[in-house]
């Protein structure tokens, strides 16, 4: 077995972790709502949106344009540019995740991208117009545009049932919910899963194991980003459910299902239109307009101002990671500094991990009151201040 | 427009998100409504006495429209897929 074969091996294992995080940190965006208003059960939901993310990376047949594409210089992306930007992304992921932030996961892997670019190259490696009209507007862009469809829709739904029992319309709209999330979770897979699938196809072509020419990745490709992304949307990021379900507005199942709706066309269309555009930062703004839309619902700017201060952070912050990893990475020279950041990067998940058992988040506690003192992910019941 | 950002793009999923994103749960909402006129429910109707199959009817025809709107969607998202394996495109798919 030879140094570059392992390389490769090691930058496929972190591209499916990348994946796997991709999954838990965006289940919320598809299934928060549905879990806060009780369409669905907790461990139904992610069992349900799991299913539907694994068909919708089977769904992809064209191999995803490279995320890299448009953004970065092709020309000058090697493997270890590669393997430091995802270990940007998950651990800007992971960080997130910890804090019960609905952070852009795709934000999160373009800035570790760039940012071991810009280690590797400098500034010229990186195409910064296509970064500022390809990442920079669309996320300016799509939360107001989603937020804007759902409170329109909120608003609509809420004047057509006026006067109707308040105990038929939840019914109602419970059973509307379940559709309108389940076409967010396909989509989301369809999606999300097909950025995965593209990096490990550039790396096996860099390899030489796969032909350029090739159209379509390897069937263990898309079976293994199908699993990768369904296992982490199973595991549930409960944490930044919490948040998206509770934290930013009290929601009842007719906004959730105007939120999940908007959501979907935002997601769906814009894909159609060939805007790259976040899944998280639509499903955030969708909610938001949802309590914008019901008279006389509140929403905790509050939380709504740390998510956002998170959005403007992640591409940078991920950048300073992916361009930490390269720097050891090529530092140290070789399989060896891939071994070292990859070793580094377990330590890394492990220690934030274990810092998330301490207010755990899960499926028993994830719909618990949220108090506003602390503006905390963590419910009430669990235990003492930090 | 100057290449920063496809304006005309950007419109149509504005009006078609307003249409399809908004429009589909204010129908499944009138869907609601006219159920619950049909059954007699709302404010000011009595119950057993004011039962309306009209309505019912309605609100059936309201659910049916956003059930095959979400077909679409569905169809949509899998429209590359089942034209590859099929040979059956649909939804302006195009074969590679």
């Amino acid at each position: 077995m030879n140094e570059s074969l392992i390389i490769l091996i090691l930058v496929v294992a972190t591209a499916l972790a990348f994946d796997f995080t991709n999954g838990f940190h965006d289940t919320g965006n598809a299934m928060a709502t549905s879990i806060a208003t009780g369409a669905l059960g907790p461990k139904t939901a992610v069992t349900l949106s799991a299913c539907l993310n694994l068909v919708g990376a089977f769904l992809s047949t064209a191999v995803a344009a490279t995320i890299a594409k448009g953004l970065v210089d092709a020309e000058l992306v090697s493997l270890e540019i590669v393997f430091a930007g995802l270990v940007g992304g998950i651990t800007w992921n992971l960080l997130t995740w910890l804090l019960g932030i609905p952070s852009s996961s795709s934000h999160a892997l373009i800035g570790g991208v760039i940012g071991a670019m810009l280690a590797a190259v400098g500034s010229s490696g990186v195409e910064w117009k296509g970064v500022v009209s390809n990442v920079v507007l669309p996320a300016v862009l799509s939360p107001v545009i989603a937020g804007l469809v759902a409170t329109l829709g909120t608003y609509s739904v809420y004047r057509a049932t006026r006067g109707v029992t308040e105990e038929r319309t939840e019914r109602g709209f419970r059973i509307g919910q379940i559709g309108s999330a389940s076409l967010v979770s396909l989509a989301h897979g369809t999606n999300d899963a097909q950025k995965t699938m593209g990096i490990i196809f550039l790396a096996l072509i860099s390899y030489g194991s796969v032909s350029a020419d090739e159209t379509l990745p390897p069937i263990w490709v898309i079976a293994s980003c199908a699993a990768a992304i369904a296992l982490g949307t199973y595991l549930g990021g409960w944490r930044i459910i919490r948040t998206l379900g509770k934290g930013l507005v009290e929601i009842k199942s007719p906004q959730g299902m105007a939120a999940e709706s908007s959501s979907a066309a935002i997601i769906l269309l814009a894909s159609h239109f060939g805007f790259s555009l976040s899944t998280t930062h639509v499903a955030t703004g969708s909610i938001l307009g949802s309590g914008l839309g019901k008279p006389g619902a509140e929403v905790r700017w509050k939380v709504a101002l740390r998510m956002v201060t998170a959005w403007v952070v992640t591409l940078p912050a991920a950048a300073l990671v992916g361009a930490t990893a390269y720097g050891i990475t090529a530092g140290i020279g070789g399989l060896a500094g891939v071994i070292v950041v990859f070793v580094a990067m377990i330590g890394v998940a492990f220690a934030i991990w274990l810092r998330s058992r301490i207010d755990a988040v899960s499926h028993h506690n994830v719909n618990e009151e949220w108090d506003d003192e602390r503006s905390s992910r963590r419910p009430a019941a669990v235990g003492a201040e930090s | 427009m100057n290449g920063w950002l496809d304006v005309g793009a950007l419109v149509k999923v504005l009006v078609f998100g307003i249409v399809a994103g908004a429009g589909l749960p204010a129908l499944f909402a009138v869907g609601v409504r006219t159920q619950a006129v049909g059954a007699g429910t709302v404010e000011g109707q009595h119950l057993a006495d004011d039962r309306r199959p009209m309505m019912t009817a309605v609100s059936y025809v309201c659910f049916a429209l956003v059930a095959a709107a979400v077909v679409v969607g569905v169809l949509f998202v899998a429209r590359d897929f089942i034209g590859h394996h099929t040979g059956w495109y649909v939804l302006g798919a195009e074969e590679k």
